[in-house]
């Protein structure tokens, strides 16, 4: 199939539909069989009992509002350099996804934090990248509604993506120092006693889901965002009366 | 061409001594601000001098580099050094430069004074001027950064610190540690040298990012 085809803004919105239904409930039934297998089927922790079994939403929720951010950041540069409106659209529909899965790595991680550490927080240098990481997200969101014209406002939103994709590792890494410096191992260390592998099966799957969940929601997403942009063509006004 | 550019902003700033003085007054008021708000310990003080003078550098940068194209945009002067024969980036290089020399300078040669009011030792002084000298091009540059890309807007005020804040975080935390490095004498030359890395990262590449945010957010 031809690349430029499925860039077509009416072609992919008019594909989509029937795809993202079924995405959508594909995705649920995995889900559901995720949960099943994280809280039912894969054994107890020796060490933290059940609590461990919220790792299997924390984990690949925290992976996912990194990769989220790169797929934002790469998306926004085709579209800056080769001016291809899907990737437009796809790179600030990024943002508000890869916002909600920070926040839930981050709400999950307190949760799990109570009973392990003892705190809700501590200022750990994953759980402080993971913050900023929000804080990169929500510039780029409250950025991109600031400015009345939607296409200029992507091309100033993507230019800052890749900005802070390119700062990321600068902060990462500056923060995990600093973190090294200011306090022991105390709390994270025994982070890893390496996992069986019936524990960790799960959570590849619940990685796998957490992907296909994502891709589900954005071809949603970039679906309301076409909307949104060609509301007032004449294509869409036909397809939707049809 | 570059000259009359030079000798253009250095009378602007020089014209309209707000300019220069507000920061520093600013820069005052608030580190000012931190002992009748915490109470005047001097143990604490010694604790928290570097990141209060940090924290109140960082406030000052943001305030003078909101506005920063916002007149030249309003005049039609951008879209001249857009078009003009000589390099453009070498023009925003020089507006950055000029920019750190009458706004963040005043205040680094402030800071012995600052050292007095709070009576921070002669060393330790000296590496907080250090690490302002090398941190603060490299504040003043990102928040530039961040009012080109705000050009477009009309309304940016609280905007550009919420965009612009987390790409300071490593610049922050090398110098805040180069300071706790030295207080408690321990060896702080790679911290400096690390911020300087940042400087010579950030400088040279800045302009041709600004140059193309210019072009992004003029042709709207």
């Amino acid at each position: 199939m031809n690349i430029s085809k499925i860039a077509n803004l009416k072609f992919f919105y008019i594909k989509t539909q029937k795809i993202s239904f079924f995405l959508s409930i594909f995705t649920l039934v995995l889900f559901i069989i995720g949960i099943y297998w994280g809280l039912y089927i894969a054994p107890e922790d020796y060490l933290q009992g059940n609590s461990y079994r919220i790792m299997y939403v924390h984990v690949p929720a925290a992976w996912l509002s990194l990769q989220t951010y790169i797929i934002m950041a790469v998306t926004g540069f085709i579209a800056l350099v080769w001016k291809i409106k899907i990737m437009e659209i796809t790179s600030i529909q990024c943002a508000p996804i890869g916002a909600f899965f920070t926040i839930i790595a981050l709400v999950t991680g307190m949760i799990w934090g109570k009973p392990t550490w003892g705190t809700y927080w501590v200022w750990d240098a994953r759980l402080t990248s993971e913050l900023i990481l929000l804080f990169l997200y929500v510039g780029i969101i409250v950025l991109y509604s600031a400015f009345n014209d939607k296409r200029q406002a992507v091309k100033i939103t993507s230019l800052l993506a890749i900005v802070g994709l390119i700062n990321i590792p600068i902060i990462h890494y500056s923060v995990e120092w600093w973190n090294t410096l200011h306090q022991g191992p105390t709390v994270t260390k025994f982070d890893k006693p390496s996992a069986h592998i019936t524990m960790l099966l799960p959570l590849l799957y619940m990685f796998i889901v957490f992907n296909i969940y994502f891709l589900t929601v954005i071809i949603k997403r970039v679906r309301l965002g076409i909307y949104m942009r060609e509301k007032n063509n004449k294509w869409m006004e036909e397809y939707l009366n049809d | 061409m570059i000259t009359t550019i030079v000798k253009k902003e250095c009378s602007l700033y020089f014209r309209n001594l707000n300019n220069m003085f507000l920061p520093l007054i600013f820069f005052f008021l608030i580190i000012s601000i931190f002992p009748l708000v915490l109470g005047p310990e001097k143990i604490l003080f010694d604790k928290i001098i570097p990141g209060v003078i940090w924290i109140t550098s960082i406030l000052t940068t943001l305030l003078t580099s909101n506005n920063f194209f916002k007149d030249d945009y309003n005049n039609g002067i951008i879209e001249t050094y857009m078009t003009s024969e000589s390099s453009v980036e070498l023009i925003l290089f020089l507006k950055i430069i000029l920019c750190w020399i009458f706004t963040c300078f005043p205040i680094v040669i402030f800071i012995p004074l600052v050292s007095l009011l709070f009576d921070i030792p002669f060393q330790i002084s000296l590496v907080i001027l250090l690490t302002l000298i090398i941190g603060t091009p490299v504040l003043i540059s990102i928040g530039i950064f961040g009012s080109a890309l705000t050009l477009g807007l009309a309304k940016n005020n609280t905007l550009l610190p919420v965009i612009i804040l987390p790409f300071y975080i490593p610049v922050l935390i090398f110098s805040a540690s180069a300071i706790e490095a030295v207080s408690v004498g321990l060896p702080y030359g790679m911290q400096i040298y690390i911020l300087l890395a940042f400087l010579f990262l950030v400088l040279p590449i800045m302009p041709y990012l600004l140059k193309y945010t210019l072009g992004i957010s003029i042709n709207n």
